[in-house]
């Protein structure tokens, strides 16, 4: 067999990414990640995880103010590093387990009704919940223990209560996890690119830091905002993210305000780190709608509003990581929304 | 062998390989153009098998055409590798292997599977009973149940997803019915008599079930020839692949990546794994699943060997991208080449496993270990061969695939504008 070889593709394209990013170090851009917005991001959802479970073994009512605070803050925090899908939160599932949404077929609630219905064993014990389907499990089966009309009711008190305790400790052993892993060893690993580590080059690892910027804003274009869309004729205010507790624009805000964060670390002090902020600015004083649930994506109006935020977004995924790419010279390859 | 690799790339940069990409294209096109063609000719002896049943609907007959529609699946899995790059291919796919299905849309089942939902108010619906059906509040007239009523009013009503008429996962329910096991052993239990004439029929409408397996049947072999045609000499998708070199590579790339990663890693196997939920089974009603992964994998490995073996025996083989990268890089196609078949080993495990007695539904039962294990082999595995397939973009020169996210799906030539 002939073997080939690609020249014209050799010669045309990846030079002149290079060249340009031969003036931005790297390895120090991706320590200046690592070190100021992934190990911090995640050294504060581990506290307020950990508080959650502390408070709900103190009370588990629904209606406790105390425990909806701890739920809200400690699901803000995981909102600001659910981005970073890569590492120590692949591992064991833990992201997976945490936060299974979009929830297409319904699961969370047939599963949370299954359990509740025969009062299953597996409800009353942290390990053998952590071991369940992640539909009952994390942050979006524990919306519904609290805020669902109909979960919140069903079944024995005592059960759900058992199920409230046992979701918000999983949810920490899972935050503390990740956590640990990133501060102890997964952070160096991609500080200090090996032939054997996960990443064998500063590009790899860099590659890997915009393709999460990348992916969370895919995810918010796509998902938490495009589901509640739907189309103009069919829209689907109830597909919105987490709209029992009120928090859907909350999380395209976070998500914004994250996903921001790391890519102004990455780009550093350019004029294309200028441009991206701007960029992101401008996103998020569009996200200054007063409608926390989507619910007003069946009003002409209201719709509009939503519709330009995604529009800004999707700018954001062409524009922002365009500049990353280039300024970086990295490539992104692969991520887990490219199925279908 | 690196060396000899090396000289041979040395011999190609001197012998001037402006030609070079193109070969790799037009086998690549060659190999979907066989891929399909085989697709057509095993659904055409599925549709005999349908008409054989129908005409005389036995246990030997439904027995046949279960063996009939297990066959096709083993040609067109292999061809999943074509998605995700091409958009010709994309834009079609959701015809013949839309997947997950709320199957109470098309007949009868069992009370567990729950009624109307949220996400899908025709969840229930079974076309097969009620020869008028509500659609977002309008009556529409099911009374014939043909190819265009399947393809252009039930499939995706109601813009829902899981509303799938049509393809091979339609007529799967169709012939092996819901699998009531759970994460136990066997699959769908459909008694051929659910296809009987008069007082013999069971589960009620047994003519409009055989018009509606017959209508899907049809309409796979339809749309599977023209997608044979698409890639046949003079067909829009080979030429589409064939108009720009590094776009044409990139698409090859992007089905490698895509399948592997975000698909058949992700949403196909650790989803359904994590959710221990049988109904996320790829094949659920007829217990394929095993082979739905291997096909899809090795979909991926002759791609990129520029390989494939038809269903006849023959070889459609030439120019390939591991030709490409050996030039370049030999240890990097020797890593690549490794890690495919490192997949195809999980696989082949997980495979191997199921064909003697340990269904894939079984591994999936809540706190299997062996089950998890042999899954997330297969999962690793296809995991690991994604970041030696993006070594391989930026070796090529490539860039950014999947920068674009779903414009790479919508609009491939857009991504190198």
């Amino acid at each position: 067999m002939i073997r080939m070889i690609l020249l014209s593709v050799a010669v045309g394209l990846g030079l002149g990414a290079k060249s340009e990013a031969q003036s931005v170090d790297l390895g120090a851009r991706v320590a200046a990640a690592v070190e100021g917005h992934i190990v911090p991001g995640y050294a504060r959802f581990a506290q307020s995880a950990r508080e959650l479970s502390d408070v709900a073994k103190d009370q588990c009512v629904p209606s406790d103010d105390g425990l909806q605070t701890a739920f809200h803050l400690a699901f803000d925090d995981w909102v600001q590093v659910s981005h970073l899908r890569f590492g120590p939160s692949e591992a064991d599932n833990r992201a997976f387990a945490l936060a299974f949404w979009p929830d297409t077929r319904g699961k969370t609630p047939k599963a949370l009704a299954g359990l509740i219905a025969k009062k299953a064993p597996a409800g009353l014990d942290v390990e053998e919940m952590m071991q369940q389907s992640i539909a009952a499990q994390g942050f979006y089966a524990l919306e519904f223990l609290l805020f669902d009309p109909q979960i919140m009711m069903m079944g024995e008190a005592s059960y759900r209560c058992a199920l409230v305790r046992n979701l918000a400790e999983g949810i920490a052993i899972r935050a503390e996890a990740i956590h640990l892993e990133w501060a102890d060893g997964y952070g160096a690993a991609m500080m200090s690119p090996a032939e054997e580590g996960p990443y064998r080059t500063a590009e790899e690892a860099a590659g890997e830091l915009v393709k999460a910027v990348a992916t969370g804003l895919q995810f918010t274009d796509e998902a938490r905002l495009a589901r509640p869309l739907g189309t103009f004729e069919k829209p689907r205010p109830k597909r919105a993210e987490a709209r029992r507790s009120g928090r859907s624009l909350r999380h395209v805000v976070l998500s914004l305000e994250a996903t921001g964060d790391l890519a102004v670390i990455l780009a550093g002090e350019t004029s294309a780190g200028q441009r991206v902020a701007t960029g992101f600015a401008t996103a998020l004083s569009n996200a200054e709608i007063e409608d926390p649930v989507f619910a007003g994506v069946a009003d002409p109006i209201g719709r509009l509003k939503v519709e330009s935020l995604q529009q800004y977004v999707y700018g954001l995924r062409e524009e922002a990581v365009g500049e990353l790419v280039d300024l970086l010279g990295v490539s992104i390859g692969f991520n887990a929304l490219d199925g279908d | 062998m690196k060396n000899v690799l090396f000289g041979a790339s040395v011999a190609a940069l001197m012998s001037g390989a402006a030609m070079a990409d193109t070969a790799v294209l037009t086998n690549y096109a060659n190999i979907a153009a066989a891929k399909f063609e085989d697709s057509v000719i095993t659904a055409k002896a599925l549709n005999s098998a349908v008409d054989a049943l129908i005409a005389e609907p036995t246990e030997v007959n439904l027995a046949a055409a279960k063996a009939a529609w297990l066959a096709a699946r083993v040609p067109y899995q292999q061809t999943e590798v074509y998605r995700f790059g091409n958009a010709i291919v994309d834009d079609w796919e959701g015809k013949v292997n839309a997947w997950p299905l709320d199957e109470g849309l098309i007949d009868y089942v069992d009370a567990s599977y729950g009624g109307a939902s949220d996400e899908n108010p025709l969840g229930v619906a079974n076309v097969i009973v009620n020869p008028t059906l509500m659609v977002n509040g309008v009556a529409v007239d099911a009374t014939n149940i043909t190819p265009e009523f399947l393809a252009d009013t039930l499939h995706e009503a109601d813009e829902v997803e899981a509303n799938v008429a049509t393809g091979y996962h339609a007529i799967e329910f169709l012939l092996w019915g819901q699998d009531l096991n759970g994460t136990g052993f066997g699959a769908g239990a459909r008694p051929a008599s659910d296809y009987a004439a008069g007082e013999a029929c069971t589960g009620d409408n047994c003519d409009r079930r055989a018009a509606y397996l017959k209508a899907a049947t049809d309409l796979l072999v339809s749309d599977l020839e023209w997608m044979a045609a698409q890639w046949a000499e003079g067909g829009d998708a080979r030429a589409d692949v064939l108009k720009d070199e590094t776009a044409g590579l990139s698409a090859i790339l992007t089905g490698m990546g895509s399948l592997s990663y975000g698909e058949q890693a992700g949403e196909r196997m650790r989803l359904g794994l994590m959710l221990n939920d049988p109904e996320e089974e790829h094949d659920c009603f007829s217990d394929n699943t095993h082979n739905s992964h291997f096909y899809d994998g090795l979909g991926i490995q002759n791609v990129y060997l520029g390989s494939y073996t038809r269903i006849d025996g023959t070889t459609v083989s030439g120019a390939s991208v591991s030709d490409l990268v050996a030039a370049k890089d030999a240890d990097l196609d020797v890593e690549m080449q490794s890690k495919l078949t490192a997949t195809m080993m999980a696989l082949g495990a997980i495979k191997v496993a199921a064909e003697a007695g340990f269904s894939y539904d079984m591994m999936l039962e809540a706190g299997n270990a062996g089950g998890e294990a042999l899954i997330m082999g297969g999962v690793n595995g296809l995991v690991d061969q994604t970041k030696s397939i993006e070594r391989v973009v930026t070796t090529l020169g490539l860039g950014d695939i999947a920068v674009e996210g779903s414009d790479s799906l919508d609009n491939p030539d857009a991504v190198f504008e």
